[in-house]
Order: C-alpha cells, then structure tokens, then sequence
C-alpha cells in the first residue's frame, strides 16, 4: 500500500489523468485508480480533491441524471487541466528519474 | 437562505429520506459538523447534495458509508471544507445580521404576546365599550427582560456552535453530555430566575402599534438579508 504522505500531491495529477481518458464519476474515478494498482482510494479520498480541481478550473463538470436519485457529478478536462496534467508528468518523470539515478548509482 | 440555496436545500431535505438507519447517524454528524464550517450555506447545500448522491449510490451496491468515506468522517470533513472558498467577511455579517434579525423580531413578537399590558389592552377592547375603560396602548420593557432576550440569542449561537464543532463527539460518551446539557439548562433557568427577580425595573415604554412595527421591519429586513446569504 502506497502511503498517504507519498501519494499527496501525485493523486491530483492521476485523477486528471483518468479524466482524460472520458467524461466520468467520482466513484468510476477511484475503481480506476483502484485498476491501476491505487490500492485503498475510496471515492472518499478523491472526493476533496475533486472539489479543488473543480474551485481552480481544472475539470468541467456536468451534473447527469443517475439511477440512483440526486443528479451525478460528470468530470471531463479543461484545457488547464489538460496544461496542469502535462505539467505534473513531466516533473513526475523528472522526480523519477532523480529518484531511480540516486537509487541505482548503488554507493 | 436566498432561493439557489432553498431550492438545494428542499432537494436535498426529500433526498435524506433514502438514506438507511445504518448510514444515518455518521451521515448526520457530518452535514451537522459541515453546518458549523466557515463555508457558505450555499457550499454546504452542494457538499451535501455531493454526499447524499455518494451515499445513496453506495447503498445500491451494497455498500456503506465507511467503504465510501473511510474509518475517519471528520478528517474527510476536513478536507472537504480546505477544498472550499472560506465565507468572505461580507457573507460572515449578513449572516450574523440575519440570525440577528430573525432572533429579535420572534422574541419580539413573544414578548408582545405575552405582555401584562397586551393582556390587558385586549381585555379592554372586547369589554372596554361596557365599562368605559380609557385604552392603554403602551407596553414596558424590562432591564431583565432585555437582558433575558440577550442570554437567550447568546445561549442559541453558542449551543449551536458547541453542536456543530463537536458533532463526531456528541452523544457517544451519553452520560457525560447528557450531565453538562443539564448544568447548562439549569445555570441557564438560575439565570432567568435571577433576571426575573432583579430586573424589573422598567428600561422605557413604547407604544404597542410601533413595536409591531418594529418586529415587522425586523423580519422583513430578516427576509431581505436571507436573500443576499
């Protein structure tokens, strides 16, 4: 399980992610992760994030008729959102590889 | 409460009805400790639109609220209200005026209705015409009852503000609150004997027509205020 402290600040970069892909729900959102080896990522757990991505425009959001009752939350990307996501990955992949070279190097 | 948020909130009041008794306690605790965020009523009216569809949904597959929130409701509680705007201080004093308003314009009416002067004014008028009793128009207001009504509005906010901050707290330890609500009640009750006793000496009088009038434009400006929340 990855812990809490580490994911901070790389879930909100993979949530956009999973948004790109398609318009979709919290609870589609965290099965996602969950796929993708995100263990323990409740849709409680993205929740918040989602409202921030929200209050800074990041994502769109529609609300669509459910099954259920209330009216569900639908996330696609705003093309600051596109712009933030394209930014987390290449610090990702620069923090990787700074990681991976000071683990490798084997001293 | 303007019409954006009453119309949230009416949705979301016929919503609640479906979550089961398993859910409804957590589910209460935290809608009751977001009430008492600094947030605006309108937020709270969309997180717990967001919440009761999250809820609802996780009952349909068989879930319940902790496989959807986690073991800890108030630390999600506190996530969710550092993902909102804070309220600005323009909506923190129309809400302090309106709760003001509304407060003084029902304790008002209250003590209209209740008043020896009022009783009486209404006797005389039904019997007044048979006895030839001059009409006294006049009520008089208390030190003690004006002191009355500022314990009763203070007494409301913080008691509201005990029970939102501690809603996760609240009614597990049973005994312990059920002991401190009762010092409370009865310091409370001490209070408004004292005042009862001490405190009437008569502040001024006023004419029964305008406080009416003054409860009146209290409530309207209530009305208003709601409207700009």
């Amino acid at each position: 399980m990855i812990p809490s402290q580490m994911l901070k600040g790389t879930l909100e970069g993979c949530i956009l992610k999973v948004i790109s892909h398609k318009e979709t729900y919290g609870y589609e959102i965290s099965e996602k992760l969950q796929e993708y080896g995100f263990t323990n990522i409740s849709e409680g757990t993205i929740y918040p994030l989602l409202l921030r991505l929200e209050r800074n425009g990041l994502v769109i959001v529609k609300h669509r008729e459910s099954p259920v009752g209330p009216k569900r939350k639908y996330f696609s990307l705003s093309q600051s959102g596109r712009e933030e996501m394209d930014c987390f990955y290449s610090n990702w992949v620069e923090l990787e590889n700074a990681v991976n070279a000071l683990f490798k190097d084997g001293k | 409460m303007n019409k954006k948020t009453k119309e949230l909130n009416r949705i979301n009041n016929s919503l609640d009805k479906q979550v089961n008794p398993e859910n409804q306690e957590a589910f209460t605790d935290m809608i009751c400790y977001l009430r008492g965020a600094n947030i605006s009523g309108y937020h709270q009216e969309l997180v717990r639109h967001d919440l009761t569809e999250m809820v609802l949904s996780a009952q349909q597959r068989g879930e319940n609220l902790r496989a959807v929130i986690g073991e800890d409701y108030q630390a999600f509680c506190d996530d969710v209200i550092a993902s909102l705007p804070p309220a600005t201080p323009k909506q923190k004093v129309i809400d302090f005026l309106d709760i003001a308003c509304w407060s003084l314009s029902i304790l008002g009416a209250i003590n209209i209705v209740i008043s020896n002067e009022t009783i009486t004014l209404i006797h005389d008028l039904i019997f007044g015409s048979f006895f030839g009793n001059p009409l006294n128009c006049s009520i008089s207001v208390s030190i003690g009852g004006v002191v009355s009504i500022g314990i009763v509005i203070t007494a409301a906010i913080i008691i509201v503000n005990v029970i939102t901050r501690r809603a996760f707290q609240i009614g597990k330890q049973k005994g312990n609150d059920r002991l401190k609500a009762g010092l409370v009640g009865c310091g409370l009750m001490a209070a408004f004997l004292l005042i009862a006793r001490l405190g009437q000496t008569i502040l001024f009088t006023i004419n029964i027509v305008l406080a009416c009038v003054i409860v009146l434009a209290l409530y309207s400006a209530h009305k208003v205020l709601s409207q700009l929340a």
